[in-house]
């Protein structure tokens, strides 16, 4: 991992390191926070690559694309063939789910964050810490080595509903599948694969809680914390209750694969063709109940981080103090509370029964209302600001306003009646992109873009970051948002070919276009690849607080050395003092002495 | 000035966004045409939903590009310190929280009507549906209301009638259908109809509908059934069950009345049986 850390500041406290032990094995919460964005950046490539081969097929479903026989065996020739296609749109949302949003998000920001913005020298256990980040490594191998077995990688949907994903030929006839190709040994790695993250992914939630009910600084109150540190609190507390659940089903699920139990398989089994899977005595919605009751919380791990992360930004570039700091808190306790009793809101159409749907519909519609409370703070802090347009600002407000998009839509999907029509379309992919892209990753940007500094000691360019911002918006806008309107017409989500449906004649052209907007976005991209590496090495370097930041990790140098903090920081208030009339600065960071003449904050 | 220009862009693209959505219904990249009776209920919840979710975009979206213009940066000027408002926030707690409400209460008797079973109504026309990589097969008893229809659902009868993707019935009758699925999860979806449901493996669901426009015509010249080439009705599977997912196409054939799905009906039993000339019983698979 080439990571130019300075060597002007080496810790104090720890002994010098190997190369392997500081840079590969390492202990340091923020070099496992650099590996998780590293890794996840990677896998972020690869899930766009699918994501742009997925749009391909649906802008031209008759077109053929060139090599790409020669590429993957499975293809028809120069065309995809369906069963290819259901295998890339698989994969790229078990990669962007599973290996980019989650891992970037909890992993890099976790990490990297909370020890730094709650004055530790570390994480509570950072031998669990690196663990966690090995732990990624058997998926990354397994999920990779998938594309390659017999049938190639999972092809079942990210949500690997049975019987499609789990069911399997009689004992004693070999692990394919006669519901698919693709369900039968990628299935199996999709589900081991899935295992290892789950273990990373709770291992880095048992540590990230311990870590800050315990280690935080003298003076740190609960209620003192930045944002950034309650999101990633909360989405801990979240991830260690959810997760069990999760393995749970995939342990399940592998055994209905591998030795023929029948979890999943209702008591008459099921024929396929001529074949029989023999009798079962599952209940195939089990899956659906155990998979969204991780799920849907997993949908809040990944936006309830990059919520906290943009409020910071906001505050710091908005220059001004957080507007409803404790509403801000309740209302993403209650986004997690909520969470946890709307998963049905999957299952409307499922066949469980209707009136549960009701209820499930209620909880799930009251669950705007802390989104829409976040949204009024965001709006009211940036009213009466001094707002400063950099790159990691315009990403942050990018995040706000296509929020309100994606929350909004989320109302459509919850209302029942509604739902039926639009279950299942376009209408979702639309929805389900607004927050997990838009509102996401544009908040995993701001937050490249914001901390990278204390990262690396450099900062990004910020003229090629604002043309990659305004690129990016535009770009994925046009290819997302018209996704609403062909999803109001119908189309229908996961489909090779559209065109075979007269319902569906009209809304072409927007297939296409939607296309081409995709491969601009994914072209985009490049100019913030190239801009994190040369920066990586030609940078401006910057001092401890280049953005003139309360919040505590400005206080340590940049980068910091292990151990973080020269001495140890003594918190004096909340993260959110800018613009205060009382002083000269238009900021006054958490460690600094009480100015003379300042009242000091009640909280 | 360039400051500044961060919320025109921000502006240009939440109005691009606004009029998308505004000019779609008026070139046809909007709902498909209503054919079923609880149709028009799922479409008022839908503008009412609409409706709000319209207004709170372009509110925040006014506020949010006003603030980035008004706010812009400015040397030697501090921003408005302010640490909340109590009132504000609940405020802003209530007034969604009452709307929300209104949305959520306002959808049930709708969803009642589609979907629960104690509600369905008596039906005029009984069929049952199997879903199968990759079709559909519709199953029809040799008369529109078979005796004890539930118990026909789960066995069939002797001399009932196997169409593939051809859903028939006739404007006005409450059709009642057994979904079920041979394999994996489908999902019978009819954009018109306005409704969708999954097959569940191992379960019989009953679904209904009641069609309020008829498709399909006689042709004396070529002695078929023709559907009216600017009504076609398809039945789509919405629920991914594997390479074929795209290509389970079903049509929807709605008569103009019970007479003529009748008449149908006794053309289809006559193909049936000159495709099985010795009228033996099905083979019942040996086991």
């Amino acid at each position: 991992m080439s990571v130019s850390h300075s060597h002007s500041t080496e810790a104090h406290a720890h002994p010098e390191l190997g190369f392997l032990r500081k840079y590969i094995f390492s202990e340091d919460h923020k070099v496992i926070g650099i590996q998780f964005l590293f890794s996840g950046l990677i896998f972020f490539l690869i899930g766009g690559t699918l994501a742009l081969l997925v749009r391909l097929q649906i802008g031209f479903p008759q077109g053929s694309i060139p090599f790409i026989g020669r590429w993957f065996p499975l293809s028809w020739g120069d065309r995809m063939s369906p069963d290819f296609y259901a295998m890339i749109f698989s994969m790229h949302a078990t990669i962007m789910i599973f290996f980019v949003i989650i891992p970037l998000l909890t992993g890099a920001f976790g990490n990297f964050c909370i020890p730094l913005m709650i004055g530790a020298r570390d994480m509570a256990f950072p031998k669990l810490n690196m663990m966690s980040y090995w732990f990624m490594w058997p998926a990354f191998a397994i999920i990779l080595c998938s594309f390659f077995v017999d049938g190639g990688a999972a092809g079942s949907g990210w949500t690997s509903y049975p019987l499609l994903a789990s069911a399997t030929m009689p004992a004693g006839q070999g692990f394919h599948s006669p519901a698919s190709p693709h369900s039968g040994l990628g299935q199996i790695c999709w589900l081991v694969a899935l295992v290892f993250v789950g273990i990373s992914s709770m291992m880095g939630s048992v540590n990230y809680m311990t870590t800050i009910i315990n280690l935080r600084a003298p003076g740190m109150t609960l209620f003192r914390m930045p944002l950034t540190v309650w999101s990633m609190f909360i989405t801990a507390i979240l991830q260690s209750m959810a997760l069990p659940v999760l393995t749970v089903a995939l342990i399940l699920q592998l055994l209905d694969k591998t030795i023929n139990t029948t979890f999943f398989l209702p008591p008459g089994g099921m024929s396929f063709g001529n074949q029989h899977t023999g009798p079962g005595g599952g209940q195939t919605l089990l899956w659906q109940h155990l998979f969204w009751f991780y799920s849907h919380p997993a949908v809040y791990i990944m936006i309830l981080p990059a919520m906290g992360m943009v409020s910071d930004i906001i505050c710091t570039f908005a220059r001004k103090h957080l507007f409803g700091y404790k509403p801000m808190v309740l209302a993403m306790a209650g986004i997690a509370g909520l969470g946890f009793i709307v998963w049905g809101h999957h299952m409307f159409q499922s066949g469980m029964d209707p009136r549960l749907g009701t209820g499930f519909m209620l909880a799930t519609i009251m669950i705007a209302l802390p989104s829409a409370v976040k949204t009024f703070n965001w709006l009211a802090t940036l009213w009466g600001a001094n707002i400063q347009y950099t790159t990691a600002m315009l990403n942050a407000l990018a995040f706000v306003a296509m929020f309100v998009i994606g929350g909004l839509s989320g109302i459509f999907m919850a209302a029942t009646p509604v739902d039926v029509f639009i279950h299942d379309t376009y209408f979702i992919v639309a929805h389900l992109h607004y927050v997990l892209f838009m509102s996401s990753v544009f908040g995993i940007f701001a937050g490249i873009y914001y901390w990278y500094p204390k990262m690396f000691g450099r900062t990004m360019n910020e003229t090629w970051g604002k043309v990659h911002f305004a690129l990016t918006f535009l770009f994925s806008n046009c290819t997302f948002y018209p996704m609403h309107i062909i999803g109001v017409a119908g189309h229908p989500r996961r489909y090779y070919d559209s065109t075979l449906y007269h319902f569906l004649d009209n809304v072409q052209s927007l297939n296409v276009f939607m296309t081409i907007s995709a491969l601009l976005l994914g072209v985009t991209q490049i100019i913030f690849l190239l801009n994190f590496v040369w920066s990586l090495f030609r940078g401006t370097k910057v001092g401890a607080n280049p953005w003139h930041s309360n919040t505590l990790e400005w206080a340590a140098p940049s980068p910091p050395p292990h151990g973080n903090f020269l001495e140890t920081p003594i918190v004096r208030r909340g993260p959110y003092e800018y613009g205060n009339p009382a002083i000269e600065d238009d900021y006054l960071p958490q460690t600094s002495p009480q100015p003379s003449g300042v009242p000091v904050a009640a909280h | 000035m360039q400051q500044k220009g961060w919320s025109i862009f921000f502006g240009a693209i939440l109005l691009g966004a606004f009029l998308l959505f505004a000019v779609a219904p008026f070139v046809g990249w909007w709902l498909p045409a209503n054919v079923s009776t609880f149709g028009p209920d799922v479409d008022r919840l839908f503008y009412i939903i609409l409706g709000f979710t319209g207004f709170f975009f372009v509110l925040t979206g006014a506020i949010l590009v006003y603030a980035m213009y008004r706010f812009a940066w400015r040397a030697n000027t501090k921003s408005h310190y302010v640490e909340g408002n109590h009132r504000l926030e609940i405020a802003w707690t209530v007034v969604p929280a009452i709307i929300l409400l209104f949305i959520a209460v306002s959808q049930i008797s709708t969803w009642d009507t589609i979907k629960y079973y104690a509600s369905m109504p008596n039906p005029d026309l009984v069929m049952q549906v199997t879903a199968r990589q990759w079709d559909w097969s519709m199953r029809y008893a040799d008369k529109p209301q078979p005796d004890n229809a539930r118990a026909w659902a789960e066995v069939p009868a002797i001399d009932d009638i196997y169409l593939p993707s051809e859903l028939h019935c006739w404007k006005g009758a409450n059709v009642r259908i057994f979904l079920k699925t041979q394999d994996v999860l489908h999902s019978f979806f009819s954009p018109q109809l306005r409704l969708k449901q999954d097959a569940l493996p191992g379960k019989t669901i009953p679904v209904w509908f009641n069609a309020t426009d008829a498709n399909t015509s006689y042709n004396a010249k070529t002695g078929k059934w023709d559907i009216d080439k600017n009504k076609r009705w398809e039945i789509a599977c919405a629920e991914l069950c594997g390479g074929g997912h795209y290509r389970m196409q079903g049509m929807i054939y709605v008569h103009e009345n019970k007479e003529d799905y009748l008449k149908w009906l006794d053309g289809a039993k006559e193909a049936a049986r000159s495709r099985q000339p010795e009228k033996k019983p099905p083979a019942v698979a040996k086991n």
